[in-house]
């Protein structure tokens, strides 16, 4: 009885446990095509210089912030301004209104 | 016929002056040229196009499936450029080494260097250092040999200012518009390449 008992909770954990890992794991595909559609990769490299920082420097910057996220999401989603080579110029958009890509893309960029 | 013809050459030559065989081999000569030649470039043009450079299958399974969409392959203008216009310079002499070059990759076409997306994926870095390089010691000539600075107009000023930067600092169109028809690897890029190879001085 006793080993049932553990045997099924050890069960469950593990089916938590991977169902956890698989709603929080990034699909880098669909991450990297709606980058390429959105035409991100103008100015962002994953980890080189560009004209905008790189997502290694960003992912960097903002380790451990737990509102890193929702500040991302809003940066391509809500239309806002950026200083390049002195100049203000309006940020890029994604291509995209289905929220769990647009999270899905942030989340991609934010494991770099 | 044909036999009545040579015959009479046969007994004409017997007596022809040295002037007459030497028009005659001088003739036979420039034939043959021309047919060479005629074939040279017959043979260069093919290897110029598309379905050549994608009939090797490590091409067509890898970079050309990431060109496909880009800006270089379909865009507004119905403009589509191809392999060639980027990885080919069009001087001559520049042309001749890198065809010469290109026979080498037979060598590792056969030998399976990058024959499965697996192996491509290991050698990307490698591959697109050795572009990026060509692209940085010819001052991205062949971006320049379509997209020419006096020819800009109603650029944004984000990209007057980007362009600016070309006059007065040692860059050029690769430097910024990496990755723009093909997927980028990981390591150093361009920028980080230029300060390696010290072309760091306009």
């Amino acid at each position: 009885m006793k080993k049932t008992i553990l045997a099924s909770t050890l069960g469950l954990s593990l089916v938590a446990f991977a169902w956890a890992t698989s709603a929080a794991a990034v699909d880098e595909t669909a991450a990297i095509d709606l980058a390429k559609e959105s035409k991100c990769f103008k100015c962002h490299s994953v980890d080189k210089k560009k004209e905008g920082p790189s997502y290694h420097s960003v992912a960097e910057k903002y380790k451990g912030n737990a509102g890193a996220e929702e500040k991302l999401i809003k940066h391509i989603t809500v239309p806002n301004k950026v200083k390049i080579d002195g100049e203000l110029q309006d940020h890029q958009m994604v291509k995209s209104s289905d929220p769990a890509a647009i999270k899905n893309l942030v989340d991609w960029i934010l494991s770099r | 016929m044909f036999g009545g013809w040579w015959k009479r050459l046969q007994q004409r030559c017997a007596t022809c002056s040295r002037v007459t065989l030497g028009v005659g081999v001088a003739v036979v000569v420039l034939l043959v040229g021309a047919v060479i030649a005629i074939g040279g470039a017959a043979g260069l043009a093919w290897t110029e196009r598309l379905d050549f450079c994608i009939s090797c299958h490590e091409m067509r399974d890898n970079p050309y499936q990431e060109y496909k969409g880009t800006i270089h392959s379909v865009n507004k203008h119905g403009v589509r450029v191809v392999c060639a216009d980027c990885h080919v310079p069009r001087e001559v002499g520049p042309l001749l080494w890198a065809k010469f070059n290109a026979t080498f990759e037979l060598w590792d076409h056969f030998t399976g260097r990058i024959n499965t997306r697996k192996k491509f994926l290991a050698h990307r870095a490698e591959l697109a250092t050795q572009v990026w390089t060509q692209m940085l010691e010819t001052d991205s000539q062949t971006c320049r040999n379509c997209h020419k600075v006096d020819a800009f107009k109603d650029e944004s000023k984000r990209a007057q200012a980007a362009h600016a930067r070309m006059k007065t600092e040692a860059i050029s169109c690769i430097d910024c518009h990496y990755a723009i028809a093909h997927d980028e690897p990981e390591g150093p890029g361009p920028q980080e390449l230029r300060v390696k190879l010290g072309l760091t001085k306009k």
